[in-house]
């Protein structure tokens, strides 16, 4: 393995970290890649893929899941503490990555979970290896294409239309989930992850090959969407629960204070974990 | 003192479009409804009679840029206007600051039009290989995430299409060539630029590749270091730069005094800057388009002001700008040319909301009260015959490559020499074939 060509948080002292939500993860080297994760639970398998800037932390979600399941958060190659080899750039290195961390960590009986650019990210691993998972979760996830839906462009965005974009206008209410170590660091850290992010979906932003991939899924797939998502427009989840072979769709709606959001996993940790557990459990 | 290299750089904004503070930027997607074609003759006219006639000011060269999806500037592909200005000049250089490669599919699309525009104007271009800034990988679907990597790339097999004798293999990992195989082909070494905003990484390249090194738009002090920094690389690689490959870009505004420089210039150059400079950090710095230790330098307050902010007095100050009398400009060149130890002054000539008739003000007093200073026997560094090529054809008949392979056809079981063989009594029989080989 080459050497790493993007390393945001692993050379920093984890004993400087203190950010409310901050666990020091486990690591296992998975083909020569020490690989961070975090694991709490007893019960069926199910790993999680996280989504942009939810890395470093065992979240209010996390601890839901892991009191009904055996929960694995493993931090994606160029996310977290996981540095991006240098020789990571198309999706097969990140799908063949994960299929070696379930062999490497002797995992079987998989549940799938994945949350916007994780829920692109278990899209793929579930078509590369349809035999390999019991069911697939996907909340809020991205890279289809979707025609008659307007450009959200993620890359473009100022600080104010992340707030508006991602958070619905809410981010204020989540910033105990979301501090980490603060400006410059936490703003670098972003920057590349997001460049990791770029690598995969910057031009095009979206694989065509899922559109007819899907449908070799065998394990349920469940595709749960919000309210109003404004990072991937709300056509999004329902698509990937038509195209996937034994699919089905649920929205996790916000009730009568606020439509939902994209980051319905920080606003509204125990719908979801409610709604992936029955999942899990209808299909183990 | 060293022969500075004067080349004018002219931009061809299009200014009629609202207040970017208005927007996030009127870089990327400014809706073009608002573009008038016949406004857009006016701006392309009015640039290429500045470029041309720059050779008559005594400039070394003349210059454009590649812009695109908005009204910063209409040149999408630099060599268009390039070839258009070779055609109307005979001397001077032609700076074409740049092609970005990486919106090229490959970069032997890119060889061929150097090569071509290279012929065309008699060997007399240079080629800046910008990155292309920020904002233009929003627009054009190149990813900033694999840019640097990909053009270095790039630049490589682009050196050697031109350098070298195909066929030959490129075997990268961005571009897989089975046959490098130029034609045309340029008629020398190509002159190369560099341009940079600081890089300690861009520097050394441009001392490796023994390519002249441009800077522009930082404090005056750090543009001194970066440039001594580039020369200290230089001579590590085992070499004294050459003059013009110490590069700077420099605004100038020369008027009759002062006061009537500043009248002139100040709301335009603020125009400028509050208008083209304008964009958002994610437009600027798309992910990956620059590393994690330079993203952490500016997040940690490597440029104090956004450059938009920039007032008159400060873009004086940083000499951004250098505008005044034509004593006070030749004092400010002078000051910026010994304290970065230029050889070569790239001085952008807009044509955008200067109007033609200020431009042609400038370049009148700038050629005959500010360059007679550093250039006292009054003539350009190059001149006409420098140029590689043939001016008539006695000259092309001399020149010719002599030995190359004749035109041939097969008639009758011979290989004949065309050109012969439609003359009577002369043998145009080369061999029989097959049999007879032609020797190349």
């Amino acid at each position: 393995m080459s050497n790493a060509a993007n390393i945001p948080g692993a050379a920093r002292d984890v004993d400087e970290r203190s950010w409310t939500y901050w666990t020091t993860p486990s690591t296992v080297v998975v083909d020569g890649l020490e690989t961070a994760f975090r694991r709490s639970g007893t019960g069926e398998t199910v790993v999680y893929l996280h989504g942009e800037g939810a890395t470093r932390a065992w979240l209010p979600l996390h601890q839901e899941l892991a009191s009904g399941v055996d929960l694995i958060v493993p931090e994606h190659p160029g996310f977290g503490d996981t540095e991006r080899p240098s020789d990571f750039n198309r999706v097969d290195d990140w799908v063949l990555h994960y299929e070696s961390f379930f062999r490497t960590l002797g995992l079987s009986r998989i549940h799938l979970v994945g949350h916007s650019f994780g829920g692109y990210l278990a899209a793929q691993l579930a078509v590369y290896f349809p035999d390999r998972f019991q069911s697939v979760t996907l909340i809020n996830p991205m890279g289809l294409r979707l025609h008659g839906e307007p450009l959200r462009d993620r890359f473009r965005w100022t600080p104010e239309e992340e707030d508006s974009h991602w958070f619905n206008g809410r981010r204020d209410l989540l910033l105990e989930q979301l501090t980490r170590e603060g400006s410059p660091e936490q703003d670098v850290q972003a920057y590349a992850e997001l460049t990791s992010i770029a690598l995969l979906l910057w031009n095009p932003r979206y694989d065509t090959k899922l559109d007819y991939r899907l449908a070799r899924l065998t394990a349920p797939l469940l595709s749960i969407g919000v309210d109003d998502d404004r990072v991937v427009g709300n056509q999004m989840a329902t698509r990937f629960a038509e195209l996937a072979s034994n699919g089905h769709f649920t929205r996790i709606t916000g009730g009568h204070e606020a439509p939902s959001s994209h980051q319905v996993v920080l606003e509204q940790p125990e719908d979801v974990a409610a709604a992936v557990i029955q999942h899990v459990i209808a299909n183990s | 003192m060293t022969d500075i290299e004067f080349l004018g750089l002219v931009d061809n904004a299009y200014i009629n479009v609202p207040y970017a503070g208005d927007r996030k930027s009127n870089y990327i997607d400014l809706p073009n409804r608002i573009y008038d074609p016949v406004e857009g003759q006016r701006v392309m006219d009015d640039a290429l009679d500045v470029v041309v006639s720059l050779e008559k000011y005594g400039f070394d060269g003349g210059g454009i840029s590649e812009q695109h999806n908005g009204p910063i500037g209409l040149w999408g592909n630099p060599f268009v206007p390039a070839t258009w200005i070779a055609s109307r000049t005979e001397r001077m250089k032609i700076l074409v600051n740049g092609p970005i490669m990486n919106n090229y599919q490959t970069p032997i699309r890119l060889a061929e039009e150097i090569a071509a525009v290279d012929t065309l104007s008699r060997g007399r271009l240079i080629v800046g290989l910008p990155m292309g800034h920020g904002m233009q990988h929003h627009s054009t679907g190149m990813n900033p995430a694999t840019a640097r990597a990909r053009h270095a790339e790039a630049h490589d097999l682009l050196v050697s299409a031109l350098n070298n004798d195909g066929p030959f293999e490129w075997n990268g990992d961005f571009f897989h060539v089975p046959y490098v195989n130029l034609w045309p082909r340029p008629t020398g070494p190509i002159s190369f630029m560099l341009p940079g905003g600081g890089s300690i990484e861009t520097q050394q390249l441009a001392a490796r590749r023994r390519y002249a090194y441009q800077c522009v738009l930082s404090p005056l002090e750090v543009m001194a270091k970066n440039m001594q920094r580039f020369r200290d690389f230089c001579r590590e690689e085992g070499y004294e730069p050459a003059p013009e490959q110490s590069a700077a870009v420099i605004t100038l505004h020369v008027a009759e005094t002062d006061a009537i420089a500043k009248r002139e210039v100040q709301d335009i150059e603020e125009w400028g800057y509050q208008n083209f400079f304008l964009s958002p950090t994610h437009d600027n710095f798309p992910p990956g388009y620059v590393s994690l230790a330079s993203m952490r330098g500016m997040k940690g307050g490597y440029r104090s002001k956004p450059m938009n902010e920039m007032t008159y007095p400060e873009l004086l100050e940083n000499r951004w700008i250098v505008a005044g009398s034509p004593q006070t400009v030749a004092d400010g060149l002078n000051e910026v040319i010994e304290k970065l130890g230029l050889g070569r002054v790239i001085i952008p000539l807009t044509t955008g909301l200067k109007p033609k008739w200020m431009v042609d003000k400038v370049l009148t007093l700038f050629s005959e009260e500010v360059l007679p200073q550093f250039r006292p026997a009054g003539k350009p560094l190059v001149s006409a015959e420098d140029r590689v090529g043939f001016d008539t054809r006695l000259e092309y008949s001399v020149k010719r490559r002599k030995g190359h392979p004749v035109p041939a056809i097969v008639r009758n079981g011979n290989l004949l020499d065309v050109n012969k063989a439609r003359l009577d009594g002369v043998d145009a029989v080369l061999g029989p074939w097959p049999g007879t080989t032609q020797e190349y």
